[in-house]
Protein backbone atom coordinates (compact mmCIF):
# COMPACT_ATOMS: atom_id res chain seq x y z
CA UNK A 1 0.00 0.00 0.00
CA UNK A 2 2.86 2.22 0.72
CA UNK A 3 4.33 1.97 -1.86
CA UNK A 4 1.47 2.13 -4.08
CA UNK A 5 0.94 5.25 -2.67
CA UNK A 6 4.53 6.19 -3.16
CA UNK A 7 4.55 5.53 -7.40
CA UNK A 8 0.98 6.76 -7.75
CA UNK A 9 0.17 9.47 -5.91
CA UNK A 10 2.68 11.84 -7.27
CA UNK A 11 2.64 10.99 -10.74
CA UNK A 12 -1.33 11.52 -10.27
CA UNK A 13 -0.76 14.82 -8.60
CA UNK A 14 1.80 15.89 -12.51
CA UNK A 15 -1.20 14.36 -14.42
CA UNK A 16 -3.58 16.71 -13.01
CA UNK A 17 -1.53 19.26 -12.91
CA UNK A 18 -0.61 19.14 -16.41
CA UNK A 19 -4.37 18.79 -17.28
CA UNK A 20 -5.02 21.32 -15.28
CA UNK A 21 -2.96 23.90 -17.47
CA UNK A 22 -2.66 21.86 -20.68
CA UNK A 23 -6.01 20.55 -20.77
CA UNK A 24 -6.83 20.57 -24.07
CA UNK A 25 -4.08 18.36 -25.84
CA UNK A 26 -2.24 16.63 -23.46
CA UNK A 27 -2.59 12.82 -23.86
CA UNK A 28 -0.18 11.39 -22.06
CA UNK A 29 2.45 12.75 -19.10
CA UNK A 30 4.40 10.73 -16.66
CA UNK A 31 7.04 13.86 -16.39
CA UNK A 32 8.05 13.65 -12.05
CA UNK A 33 9.93 10.50 -12.42
CA UNK A 34 11.99 12.16 -15.37
CA UNK A 35 13.09 15.58 -13.27
CA UNK A 36 14.10 13.68 -10.38
CA UNK A 37 16.76 11.77 -12.46
CA UNK A 38 18.04 14.55 -14.16
CA UNK A 39 18.52 16.83 -11.20
CA UNK A 40 20.83 13.78 -10.03
CA UNK A 41 22.51 14.16 -13.16
CA UNK A 42 24.88 17.04 -13.91
CA UNK A 43 25.88 18.60 -17.34
CA UNK A 44 23.38 18.69 -20.69
CA UNK A 45 20.88 16.95 -21.97
CA UNK A 46 21.85 14.30 -24.55
CA UNK A 47 18.88 15.33 -26.76
CA UNK A 48 18.00 14.22 -30.35
CA UNK A 49 15.34 16.51 -31.55
CA UNK A 50 14.18 14.11 -34.76
CA UNK A 51 13.62 15.93 -38.35
CA UNK A 52 9.77 16.51 -38.36
CA UNK A 53 7.68 14.38 -40.68
CA UNK A 54 5.58 16.29 -43.23
CA UNK A 55 3.61 15.71 -46.03
CA UNK A 56 2.93 18.27 -48.63
CA UNK A 57 4.82 21.20 -49.60
CA UNK A 58 3.29 23.80 -47.40
CA UNK A 59 3.70 21.53 -44.86
CA UNK A 60 7.21 20.54 -45.51
CA UNK A 61 8.52 24.20 -45.45
CA UNK A 62 6.66 24.76 -41.88
CA UNK A 63 8.15 21.70 -40.54
CA UNK A 64 11.92 23.12 -41.84
CA UNK A 65 11.13 26.26 -40.20
CA UNK A 66 9.61 24.96 -36.85
CA UNK A 67 12.73 22.87 -37.00
CA UNK A 68 15.63 25.58 -37.27
CA UNK A 69 13.49 27.73 -34.59
CA UNK A 70 13.41 24.59 -31.96
CA UNK A 71 17.37 23.82 -32.87
CA UNK A 72 17.93 27.10 -32.53
CA UNK A 73 15.79 27.75 -29.11
CA UNK A 74 17.30 24.56 -27.27
CA UNK A 75 20.55 25.45 -28.35
CA UNK A 76 19.88 29.24 -26.53
CA UNK A 77 19.49 27.57 -23.27
CA UNK A 78 22.80 25.94 -22.77
CA UNK A 79 21.06 22.88 -21.10
CA UNK A 80 20.89 20.77 -24.21
CA UNK A 81 23.85 18.47 -26.08
CA UNK A 82 22.03 18.38 -29.37
CA UNK A 83 22.49 14.97 -31.04
CA UNK A 84 22.19 14.22 -34.39
CA UNK A 85 19.46 11.98 -35.18
CA UNK A 86 21.04 8.81 -36.73
CA UNK A 87 20.18 7.57 -39.87
CA UNK A 88 18.34 4.40 -38.94
CA UNK A 89 16.17 6.33 -36.07
CA UNK A 90 13.10 5.59 -37.78
CA UNK A 91 12.43 1.78 -38.19
CA UNK A 92 9.52 0.38 -40.39
CA UNK A 93 11.24 -2.77 -41.09
CA UNK A 94 7.96 -4.32 -40.46
CA UNK A 95 6.97 -2.14 -43.82
CA UNK A 96 3.14 -1.47 -41.89
CA UNK A 97 4.16 1.85 -39.67
CA UNK A 98 6.95 3.68 -38.34
CA UNK A 99 8.60 2.83 -34.88
CA UNK A 100 11.49 4.34 -32.90
CA UNK A 101 14.43 2.55 -33.37
CA UNK A 102 15.37 3.59 -29.22
CA UNK A 103 18.62 1.25 -29.91
CA UNK A 104 20.22 3.62 -32.29
CA UNK A 105 19.42 6.13 -29.78
CA UNK A 106 21.02 4.70 -26.79
CA UNK A 107 24.00 3.90 -29.07
CA UNK A 108 24.59 7.60 -29.93
CA UNK A 109 24.55 8.29 -26.29
CA UNK A 110 21.02 9.69 -26.42
CA UNK A 111 18.46 10.25 -23.04
CA UNK A 112 15.40 11.70 -24.52
CA UNK A 113 14.33 11.65 -27.96
CA UNK A 114 11.92 14.36 -29.37
CA UNK A 115 10.03 14.14 -32.69
CA UNK A 116 6.79 15.41 -34.45
CA UNK A 117 4.48 15.40 -37.47
CA UNK A 118 3.15 18.60 -38.99
CA UNK A 119 -0.48 18.52 -40.50
CA UNK A 120 -2.49 21.41 -41.88
CA UNK A 121 -6.46 21.51 -41.74
CA UNK A 122 -8.05 24.66 -43.17
CA UNK A 123 -5.00 27.00 -43.36
CA UNK A 124 -3.91 26.14 -40.00
CA UNK A 125 -0.79 24.49 -39.14
CA UNK A 126 -0.78 21.38 -36.20
CA UNK A 127 2.24 20.40 -34.48
CA UNK A 128 2.04 16.95 -32.86
CA UNK A 129 5.27 16.48 -30.62
CA UNK A 130 5.78 13.14 -28.91
CA UNK A 131 8.80 12.79 -26.27
CA UNK A 132 10.70 9.63 -25.16
CA UNK A 133 13.04 8.86 -22.60
CA UNK A 134 15.48 7.22 -24.80
CA UNK A 135 16.72 4.04 -22.53
CA UNK A 136 13.49 3.15 -21.45
CA UNK A 137 11.62 3.73 -24.74
CA UNK A 138 8.88 5.75 -22.61
CA UNK A 139 6.78 8.18 -23.60
CA UNK A 140 7.17 11.10 -21.56
CA UNK A 141 5.21 13.85 -23.23
CA UNK A 142 3.02 14.54 -26.09
CA UNK A 143 0.99 17.16 -27.45
CA UNK A 144 -0.58 19.23 -30.48
CA UNK A 145 0.29 22.81 -30.86
CA UNK A 146 -1.67 24.68 -33.40
CA UNK A 147 -0.89 27.97 -35.33
CA UNK A 148 -0.87 30.00 -38.64
CA UNK A 149 1.46 30.40 -40.84
CA UNK A 150 3.43 33.61 -39.48
CA UNK A 151 3.70 31.87 -35.89
CA UNK A 152 6.64 29.61 -36.59
CA UNK A 153 8.34 30.63 -33.56
CA UNK A 154 5.87 31.28 -30.62
CA UNK A 155 5.14 27.68 -31.74
CA UNK A 156 8.42 26.17 -31.82
CA UNK A 157 9.41 27.88 -28.39
CA UNK A 158 5.85 27.15 -27.01
CA UNK A 159 7.16 23.63 -27.63
CA UNK A 160 10.78 24.28 -26.23
CA UNK A 161 9.17 26.02 -23.10
CA UNK A 162 7.27 22.46 -22.39
CA UNK A 163 10.48 20.39 -22.81
CA UNK A 164 12.63 22.18 -20.81
CA UNK A 165 9.71 22.84 -17.65
CA UNK A 166 8.99 18.80 -18.40
CA UNK A 167 12.99 18.06 -17.92
CA UNK A 168 14.13 20.48 -15.52
CA UNK A 169 10.98 20.84 -13.45
CA UNK A 170 11.90 25.13 -14.01
CA UNK A 171 10.35 27.64 -16.29
CA UNK A 172 12.39 29.09 -19.37
CA UNK A 173 13.54 31.50 -21.14
CA UNK A 174 11.25 30.89 -23.67
CA UNK A 175 8.92 34.24 -24.25
CA UNK A 176 10.38 36.11 -21.94
CA UNK A 177 12.54 39.86 -23.45
CA UNK A 178 15.13 41.92 -23.01
CA UNK A 179 15.20 45.50 -22.67
CA UNK A 180 17.76 47.78 -23.13
CA UNK A 181 19.38 51.11 -24.37
CA UNK A 182 20.94 51.97 -27.27
CA UNK A 183 22.53 54.95 -29.00
CA UNK A 184 22.30 53.93 -32.61
CA UNK A 185 19.74 56.63 -33.91
CA UNK A 186 22.69 59.11 -32.12
CA UNK A 187 20.14 59.57 -28.86
CA UNK A 188 19.82 57.10 -25.96
CA UNK A 189 16.31 55.33 -26.76
CA UNK A 190 14.85 51.82 -24.90
CA UNK A 191 14.33 48.92 -27.04
CA UNK A 192 13.07 45.72 -26.24
CA UNK A 193 14.07 41.73 -28.29
CA UNK A 194 13.06 38.65 -27.43
CA UNK A 195 15.15 36.78 -25.15
CA UNK A 196 17.08 35.26 -28.41
CA UNK A 197 17.63 39.14 -29.66
CA UNK A 198 15.07 38.32 -31.96
CA UNK A 199 12.13 40.79 -33.04
CA UNK A 200 13.32 44.14 -32.16
CA UNK A 201 11.60 47.21 -31.23
CA UNK A 202 11.92 50.25 -30.60
CA UNK A 203 9.84 51.45 -26.91
CA UNK A 204 10.80 55.14 -26.61
CA UNK A 205 11.28 58.01 -28.76
CA UNK A 206 12.28 60.89 -26.77
CA UNK A 207 15.10 62.37 -28.39
CA UNK A 208 16.91 62.85 -25.25
CA UNK A 209 18.10 60.43 -22.61
CA UNK A 210 16.91 57.56 -21.85
CA UNK A 211 18.25 55.04 -19.62
CA UNK A 212 17.66 51.90 -17.00
CA UNK A 213 14.87 49.89 -18.29
CA UNK A 214 13.26 47.12 -16.73
CA UNK A 215 9.76 45.04 -16.76
CA UNK A 216 7.98 43.91 -13.65
CA UNK A 217 7.66 40.62 -13.22
CA UNK A 218 4.39 39.93 -14.57
CA UNK A 219 5.67 42.63 -18.09
CA UNK A 220 2.95 45.02 -17.72
CA UNK A 221 4.76 47.89 -16.53
CA UNK A 222 8.27 49.19 -17.49
CA UNK A 223 10.08 51.56 -15.61
CA UNK A 224 13.15 54.05 -17.27
CA UNK A 225 14.63 57.30 -16.69
CA UNK A 226 14.63 59.96 -19.49
CA UNK A 227 15.65 63.41 -19.57
CA UNK A 228 12.87 64.89 -21.48
CA UNK A 229 11.56 67.31 -18.41
CA UNK A 230 15.37 68.92 -18.35
CA UNK A 231 16.83 66.41 -15.33
CA UNK A 232 16.85 62.71 -14.69
CA UNK A 233 12.87 61.67 -14.65
CA UNK A 234 11.91 58.11 -13.38
CA UNK A 235 8.74 56.95 -15.33
CA UNK A 236 6.18 54.37 -15.21
CA UNK A 237 4.52 52.88 -18.24
CA UNK A 238 1.74 50.85 -18.61
CA UNK A 239 2.53 48.89 -21.36
CA UNK A 240 -0.99 47.94 -22.34
CA UNK A 241 -2.86 51.33 -21.44
CA UNK A 242 -0.28 53.44 -22.72
CA UNK A 243 -0.26 55.65 -19.64
CA UNK A 244 2.69 56.75 -18.32
CA UNK A 245 3.31 58.35 -14.39
CA UNK A 246 6.37 60.60 -13.79
CA UNK A 247 7.61 60.24 -10.31
CA UNK A 248 9.11 63.11 -8.02
CA UNK A 249 9.04 67.06 -9.14
CA UNK A 250 12.52 67.53 -8.46
CA UNK A 251 15.70 66.41 -7.96
CA UNK A 252 17.13 63.68 -9.36
CA UNK A 253 15.94 59.59 -10.24
CA UNK A 254 18.19 56.82 -10.70
CA UNK A 255 18.08 52.97 -11.50
CA UNK A 256 15.24 51.57 -10.68
CA UNK A 257 14.38 48.11 -9.63
CA UNK A 258 10.97 46.20 -9.48
CA UNK A 259 10.30 44.73 -5.59
CA UNK A 260 6.86 43.23 -7.29
CA UNK A 261 4.25 43.97 -9.54
CA UNK A 262 3.25 46.97 -7.60
CA UNK A 263 6.50 48.36 -6.65
CA UNK A 264 9.58 49.71 -8.04
CA UNK A 265 12.08 51.04 -5.77
CA UNK A 266 14.46 53.91 -7.26
CA UNK A 267 17.44 56.27 -5.79
CA UNK A 268 15.42 60.19 -5.41
CA UNK A 269 16.48 62.88 -4.34
CA UNK A 270 13.71 65.38 -4.34
CA UNK A 271 12.95 66.16 -0.11
CA UNK A 272 16.74 67.61 -0.67
CA UNK A 273 19.48 64.04 0.18
CA UNK A 274 19.76 61.18 -1.97
CA UNK A 275 17.46 58.07 -1.02
CA UNK A 276 16.18 54.74 -2.52
CA UNK A 277 12.53 54.82 -2.13
CA UNK A 278 9.63 52.48 -2.65
CA UNK A 279 7.25 53.45 -5.17
CA UNK A 280 3.89 52.44 -6.03
CA UNK A 281 3.30 52.05 -10.22
CA UNK A 282 1.04 55.02 -10.23
CA UNK A 283 4.48 57.16 -9.42
CA UNK A 284 3.14 57.80 -5.61
CA UNK A 285 5.98 56.99 -3.22
CA UNK A 286 5.30 54.46 -0.74
CA UNK A 287 8.43 55.11 1.59
CA UNK A 288 12.29 55.58 1.60
CA UNK A 289 14.03 52.78 2.35
CA UNK A 290 17.15 53.94 3.28
CA UNK A 291 18.88 56.86 5.17
CA UNK A 292 22.41 57.03 4.67
CA UNK A 293 24.17 60.59 3.89
CA UNK A 294 26.08 58.56 1.01
CA UNK A 295 25.31 57.38 -2.72
CA UNK A 296 22.73 55.05 -2.20
CA UNK A 297 21.79 53.06 -5.65
CA UNK A 298 20.54 50.36 -7.59
CA UNK A 299 18.16 48.22 -5.89
CA UNK A 300 17.44 44.59 -6.52
CA UNK A 301 15.47 42.44 -4.77
CA UNK A 302 15.08 39.13 -3.19
CA UNK A 303 12.55 36.66 -5.41
CA UNK A 304 10.20 37.10 -2.02
CA UNK A 305 11.00 41.32 -2.05
CA UNK A 306 12.02 40.55 1.47
CA UNK A 307 15.32 41.50 1.45
CA UNK A 308 17.10 44.29 -0.77
CA UNK A 309 21.03 44.65 -2.53
CA UNK A 310 22.01 47.79 -3.56
CA UNK A 311 24.79 49.71 -4.14
CA UNK A 312 26.23 52.43 -1.55
CA UNK A 313 29.49 54.59 -1.10
CA UNK A 314 28.91 54.32 2.81
CA UNK A 315 32.25 53.19 3.62
CA UNK A 316 34.17 55.30 0.32
CA UNK A 317 34.50 53.88 -2.81
CA UNK A 318 30.77 51.72 -3.88
CA UNK A 319 30.03 48.46 -2.31
CA UNK A 320 27.21 46.35 -2.54
CA UNK A 321 25.32 45.71 1.04
CA UNK A 322 22.30 43.73 1.89
CA UNK A 323 18.98 45.64 3.53
CA UNK A 324 16.20 43.37 5.65
CA UNK A 325 13.36 45.58 4.59
CA UNK A 326 11.69 44.35 7.47
CA UNK A 327 14.61 44.77 10.27
CA UNK A 328 16.07 47.70 8.08
CA UNK A 329 19.43 45.91 9.38
CA UNK A 330 22.13 46.08 6.63
CA UNK A 331 25.05 44.25 6.06
CA UNK A 332 27.75 44.95 3.77
CA UNK A 333 27.89 41.99 0.76
CA UNK A 334 31.47 42.63 -1.23
CA UNK A 335 34.83 42.76 0.55
CA UNK A 336 36.46 41.66 -2.38
CA UNK A 337 37.42 44.88 -5.50
CA UNK A 338 37.73 48.42 -4.90
CA UNK A 339 34.37 49.62 -6.67
CA UNK A 340 31.67 46.85 -6.76
CA UNK A 341 28.14 48.31 -8.30
CA UNK A 342 24.97 47.05 -10.37
CA UNK A 343 23.70 44.65 -8.52
CA UNK A 344 21.36 42.16 -9.88
CA UNK A 345 19.44 39.28 -7.64
CA UNK A 346 18.84 35.77 -9.19
CA UNK A 347 14.94 35.99 -10.06
CA UNK A 348 15.38 31.76 -8.83
CA UNK A 349 17.49 31.65 -5.80
CA UNK A 350 20.20 33.63 -3.34
CA UNK A 351 22.85 34.86 -5.69
CA UNK A 352 23.21 37.72 -6.66
CA UNK A 353 25.96 39.04 -9.78
CA UNK A 354 27.93 42.51 -9.90
CA UNK A 355 30.67 44.03 -11.87
CA UNK A 356 34.12 44.62 -10.31
CA UNK A 357 35.75 48.22 -11.63
CA UNK A 358 39.30 46.23 -11.39
CA UNK A 359 42.34 48.39 -10.73
CA UNK A 360 43.62 47.20 -14.62
CA UNK A 361 40.87 49.45 -16.34
CA UNK A 362 38.85 45.89 -16.97
CA UNK A 363 35.40 46.02 -15.20
CA UNK A 364 34.39 41.97 -14.60
CA UNK A 365 31.12 40.52 -13.57
CA UNK A 366 31.23 38.10 -9.94
CA UNK A 367 28.67 36.26 -8.69
CA UNK A 368 28.28 35.73 -5.04
CA UNK A 369 25.82 34.08 -2.59
CA UNK A 370 23.37 36.53 -0.96
CA UNK A 371 25.27 35.17 2.23
CA UNK A 372 28.63 36.71 0.89
CA UNK A 373 29.86 33.24 0.28
CA UNK A 374 30.76 31.32 -2.77
CA UNK A 375 32.55 34.16 -4.37
CA UNK A 376 33.28 33.13 -8.16
CA UNK A 377 34.44 35.54 -11.16
CA UNK A 378 32.24 34.89 -14.89
CA UNK A 379 34.35 37.17 -17.29
CA UNK A 380 38.01 38.16 -17.41
CA UNK A 381 40.64 39.56 -19.64
CA UNK A 382 37.99 40.83 -21.96
CA UNK A 383 37.28 44.51 -21.24
CA UNK A 384 34.41 46.25 -19.84
CA UNK A 385 31.84 43.95 -18.89
CA UNK A 386 28.70 45.44 -17.14
CA UNK A 387 25.65 45.44 -16.27
CA UNK A 388 24.63 41.88 -15.43
CA UNK A 389 21.12 40.61 -15.41
CA UNK A 390 19.53 36.87 -14.51
CA UNK A 391 17.41 35.20 -17.21
CA UNK A 392 14.10 34.23 -16.10
CA UNK A 393 15.28 30.73 -14.93
CA UNK A 394 18.33 32.06 -13.75
CA UNK A 395 20.74 29.54 -15.48
CA UNK A 396 22.13 32.31 -17.51
CA UNK A 397 23.38 36.02 -17.25
CA UNK A 398 23.00 38.96 -20.24
CA UNK A 399 25.39 41.51 -20.07
CA UNK A 400 27.40 44.10 -22.43
CA UNK A 401 30.99 44.04 -23.08
CA UNK A 402 33.36 46.63 -25.27
CA UNK A 403 35.69 43.24 -26.27
CA UNK A 404 34.63 43.87 -29.68
CA UNK A 405 35.28 47.78 -29.87
CA UNK A 406 31.46 49.41 -29.40
CA UNK A 407 29.79 48.24 -26.15
CA UNK A 408 27.08 45.09 -27.11
CA UNK A 409 24.99 42.76 -24.95
CA UNK A 410 25.85 39.45 -24.40
CA UNK A 411 24.97 35.80 -23.00
CA UNK A 412 26.49 33.65 -21.23
CA UNK A 413 25.35 30.87 -18.48
CA UNK A 414 25.73 31.59 -14.62
CA UNK A 415 29.39 29.78 -14.58
CA UNK A 416 30.55 32.56 -16.54
CA UNK A 417 30.57 29.67 -20.21
CA UNK A 418 28.83 30.00 -23.63
CA UNK A 419 29.81 33.50 -23.96
CA UNK A 420 27.77 34.93 -27.14
CA UNK A 421 27.08 38.01 -29.00
CA UNK A 422 22.68 38.19 -28.35
CA UNK A 423 22.49 41.37 -30.71
CA UNK A 424 23.98 42.62 -34.17
CA UNK A 425 23.23 46.12 -34.97
CA UNK A 426 24.21 49.82 -34.97
CA UNK A 427 25.58 52.33 -32.49
CA UNK A 428 25.83 50.93 -28.73
CA UNK A 429 23.75 48.78 -26.63
CA UNK A 430 23.71 49.25 -22.77
CA UNK A 431 21.76 48.48 -19.58
CA UNK A 432 20.00 45.30 -20.81
CA UNK A 433 17.37 43.89 -17.99
CA UNK A 434 15.27 40.33 -18.52
CA UNK A 435 12.01 40.09 -17.46
CA UNK A 436 10.33 37.12 -15.88
CA UNK A 437 7.11 37.05 -17.45
CA UNK A 438 6.13 35.27 -20.54
CA UNK B 1 -21.70 99.67 -76.48
CA UNK B 2 -17.49 99.80 -77.46
CA UNK B 3 -17.30 102.25 -74.58
CA UNK B 4 -18.87 99.45 -72.10
CA UNK B 5 -16.20 96.89 -73.03
CA UNK B 6 -13.47 98.93 -70.96
CA UNK B 7 -15.61 99.43 -68.35
CA UNK B 8 -16.67 96.61 -67.52
CA UNK B 9 -12.81 95.15 -67.63
CA UNK B 10 -12.21 97.69 -65.15
CA UNK B 11 -15.29 96.27 -63.01
CA UNK B 12 -14.14 92.65 -63.47
CA UNK B 13 -10.32 93.02 -62.67
CA UNK B 14 -10.78 94.61 -59.41
CA UNK B 15 -13.93 92.65 -58.55
CA UNK B 16 -11.50 89.35 -59.06
CA UNK B 17 -9.35 90.63 -56.75
CA UNK B 18 -11.69 91.77 -54.23
CA UNK B 19 -12.88 88.14 -53.93
CA UNK B 20 -8.68 86.82 -54.05
CA UNK B 21 -8.27 88.79 -51.21
CA UNK B 22 -11.37 87.41 -48.93
CA UNK B 23 -9.89 84.01 -49.98
CA UNK B 24 -6.62 84.84 -48.73
CA UNK B 25 -7.76 86.65 -45.74
CA UNK B 26 -9.53 83.45 -44.67
CA UNK B 27 -5.91 81.41 -44.81
CA UNK B 28 -4.29 84.30 -42.82
CA UNK B 29 -6.78 83.55 -39.89
CA UNK B 30 -6.68 80.35 -39.56
CA UNK B 31 -2.54 80.59 -39.31
CA UNK B 32 -1.26 80.22 -36.06
CA UNK B 33 0.82 82.63 -34.68
CA UNK B 34 5.12 81.60 -34.73
CA UNK B 35 6.05 79.86 -31.26
CA UNK B 36 8.07 82.18 -29.08
CA UNK B 37 11.63 81.69 -29.46
CA UNK B 38 13.62 79.72 -26.77
CA UNK B 39 15.31 81.22 -24.37
CA UNK B 40 18.59 81.63 -25.23
CA UNK B 41 21.15 80.18 -22.13
CA UNK B 42 24.63 82.22 -22.49
CA UNK B 43 27.77 81.80 -20.56
CA UNK B 44 28.70 84.81 -19.43
CA UNK B 45 32.51 86.06 -18.80
CA UNK B 46 32.91 85.75 -15.00
CA UNK B 47 30.90 82.67 -14.46
CA UNK B 48 33.19 79.58 -14.74
CA UNK B 49 33.35 75.60 -14.27
CA UNK B 50 34.49 74.15 -10.97
CA UNK B 51 36.50 70.97 -11.27
CA UNK B 52 36.57 67.72 -9.36
CA UNK B 53 38.84 64.74 -8.56
CA UNK B 54 38.10 61.45 -9.07
CA UNK B 55 35.03 59.91 -7.03
CA UNK B 56 34.79 63.53 -5.42
CA UNK B 57 31.89 65.77 -4.57
CA UNK B 58 34.12 67.70 -2.23
CA UNK B 59 35.41 71.39 -3.32
CA UNK B 60 38.87 71.59 -4.41
CA UNK B 61 41.08 75.27 -3.81
CA UNK B 62 40.66 76.12 -7.35
CA UNK B 63 37.50 75.16 -7.22
CA UNK B 64 36.94 77.98 -4.09
CA UNK B 65 38.44 80.43 -6.14
CA UNK B 66 35.99 80.08 -8.98
CA UNK B 67 33.02 79.82 -7.05
CA UNK B 68 33.59 83.50 -5.31
CA UNK B 69 33.57 85.06 -8.53
CA UNK B 70 30.57 83.02 -9.57
CA UNK B 71 28.88 84.26 -6.87
CA UNK B 72 29.57 87.68 -6.89
CA UNK B 73 29.15 87.53 -10.86
CA UNK B 74 25.20 86.28 -9.51
CA UNK B 75 24.93 89.36 -7.28
CA UNK B 76 25.59 91.69 -10.20
CA UNK B 77 23.25 90.10 -12.93
CA UNK B 78 20.12 89.78 -10.43
CA UNK B 79 17.83 89.58 -13.88
CA UNK B 80 19.86 86.29 -14.47
CA UNK B 81 19.15 82.97 -12.72
CA UNK B 82 21.75 80.01 -12.86
CA UNK B 83 21.47 76.20 -13.96
CA UNK B 84 24.47 74.33 -12.32
CA UNK B 85 25.28 71.27 -14.12
CA UNK B 86 26.64 68.48 -12.16
CA UNK B 87 29.40 66.04 -14.86
CA UNK B 88 31.02 63.18 -14.17
CA UNK B 89 34.14 60.94 -16.53
CA UNK B 90 32.79 58.09 -17.96
CA UNK B 91 34.52 55.52 -15.90
CA UNK B 92 32.51 54.00 -13.01
CA UNK B 93 29.00 52.83 -13.82
CA UNK B 94 26.20 55.65 -15.44
CA UNK B 95 24.09 54.92 -12.52
CA UNK B 96 26.76 55.83 -9.67
CA UNK B 97 27.48 58.82 -12.06
CA UNK B 98 24.04 60.04 -12.01
CA UNK B 99 24.28 60.37 -8.54
CA UNK B 100 27.96 61.84 -7.74
CA UNK B 101 26.76 64.20 -10.51
CA UNK B 102 23.79 65.70 -8.75
CA UNK B 103 26.74 65.50 -5.70
CA UNK B 104 28.80 67.67 -7.45
CA UNK B 105 26.40 70.46 -8.53
CA UNK B 106 24.91 70.90 -4.68
CA UNK B 107 28.40 71.47 -2.93
CA UNK B 108 28.83 74.06 -5.79
CA UNK B 109 25.52 75.35 -5.10
CA UNK B 110 25.79 75.01 -1.46
CA UNK B 111 28.81 76.83 -1.35
CA UNK B 112 27.67 80.15 -3.23
CA UNK B 113 24.52 79.69 -1.06
CA UNK B 114 26.59 80.57 1.61
CA UNK B 115 28.23 83.58 0.00
CA UNK B 116 24.88 84.89 0.65
CA UNK B 117 23.19 83.89 -3.11
CA UNK B 118 19.49 83.25 -2.74
CA UNK B 119 18.96 79.54 -3.25
CA UNK B 120 15.47 80.50 -5.61
CA UNK B 121 17.82 82.10 -8.30
CA UNK B 122 20.07 78.72 -7.89
CA UNK B 123 18.89 75.00 -10.36
CA UNK B 124 20.88 71.99 -10.28
CA UNK B 125 20.87 68.90 -12.44
CA UNK B 126 23.25 66.42 -13.07
CA UNK B 127 23.94 64.86 -16.15
CA UNK B 128 26.17 61.98 -14.96
CA UNK B 129 28.41 60.72 -17.78
CA UNK B 130 26.00 61.57 -20.55
CA UNK B 131 27.35 64.54 -21.50
CA UNK B 132 30.80 64.80 -21.65
CA UNK B 133 32.90 68.00 -22.89
CA UNK B 134 36.29 66.09 -23.58
CA UNK B 135 36.05 63.12 -25.97
CA UNK B 136 39.27 61.39 -24.91
CA UNK B 137 39.61 58.29 -23.21
CA UNK B 138 42.22 59.74 -20.90
CA UNK B 139 42.84 61.64 -17.71
CA UNK B 140 43.38 65.22 -19.53
CA UNK B 141 40.02 64.12 -20.77
CA UNK B 142 38.47 62.87 -17.57
CA UNK B 143 39.67 66.40 -15.44
CA UNK B 144 38.29 68.24 -17.90
CA UNK B 145 34.84 66.18 -17.26
CA UNK B 146 34.46 66.39 -13.88
CA UNK B 147 33.04 69.41 -13.43
CA UNK B 148 30.31 71.36 -12.21
CA UNK B 149 29.06 73.95 -14.83
CA UNK B 150 27.18 77.37 -14.62
CA UNK B 151 24.62 78.08 -17.12
CA UNK B 152 23.06 81.37 -17.08
CA UNK B 153 19.14 81.40 -17.96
Amino acid sequence: MIQFFRHVVPGTVVVLFFLFFFPLHLTAVEAGEYIAIRKEGSGNIALVLDRLGADGKKESRFAQGIDTVMHDGLDFTGLFSLISPPLNVKDNSDGKHVAINFGALTSVGAEVYAGGVVTMKSNLFNLNMEVYEASGSKLLFKKTYTGKEGELRSIGHAFCADLVELLTGKRSVFGSKIVFVSNKTGCKEIYECDFDGQELEQLTNSRSISMNPTLSPDGRHLAYIDFTSGRSTLYIRNLAERKIAAVAKSGVSIDPGWRSNSEVAATLSFDGSQGIYLIKTDGSISRRITNSKSIDISPTFSPDGSKMAFVSSRNGLPQIFVEDLQSGEVKRLTFSGRYNTQPSWSPIGDKIAYTTWEKSGEINIFVINADGTGLVQLTQKCGENKSPCWSPDGEMIVFTSNRQGKEKMYVMNSKGGKERLLLQGDGEQTQPSWSLFR
Amino acid sequence: MKTMKPLLRSLVIPSMLFLGACCCANEVVVAPPPPPPPPVKVVLPGLGDVFYDFDRSELRADAITQLKTNANWIQANSSNNVIIEGHCDERGTSEYNLALGERRANSARDYIVNLGVAPVRLKTVSYGEEKPFADGHNEEAWAQNRRARFVAE
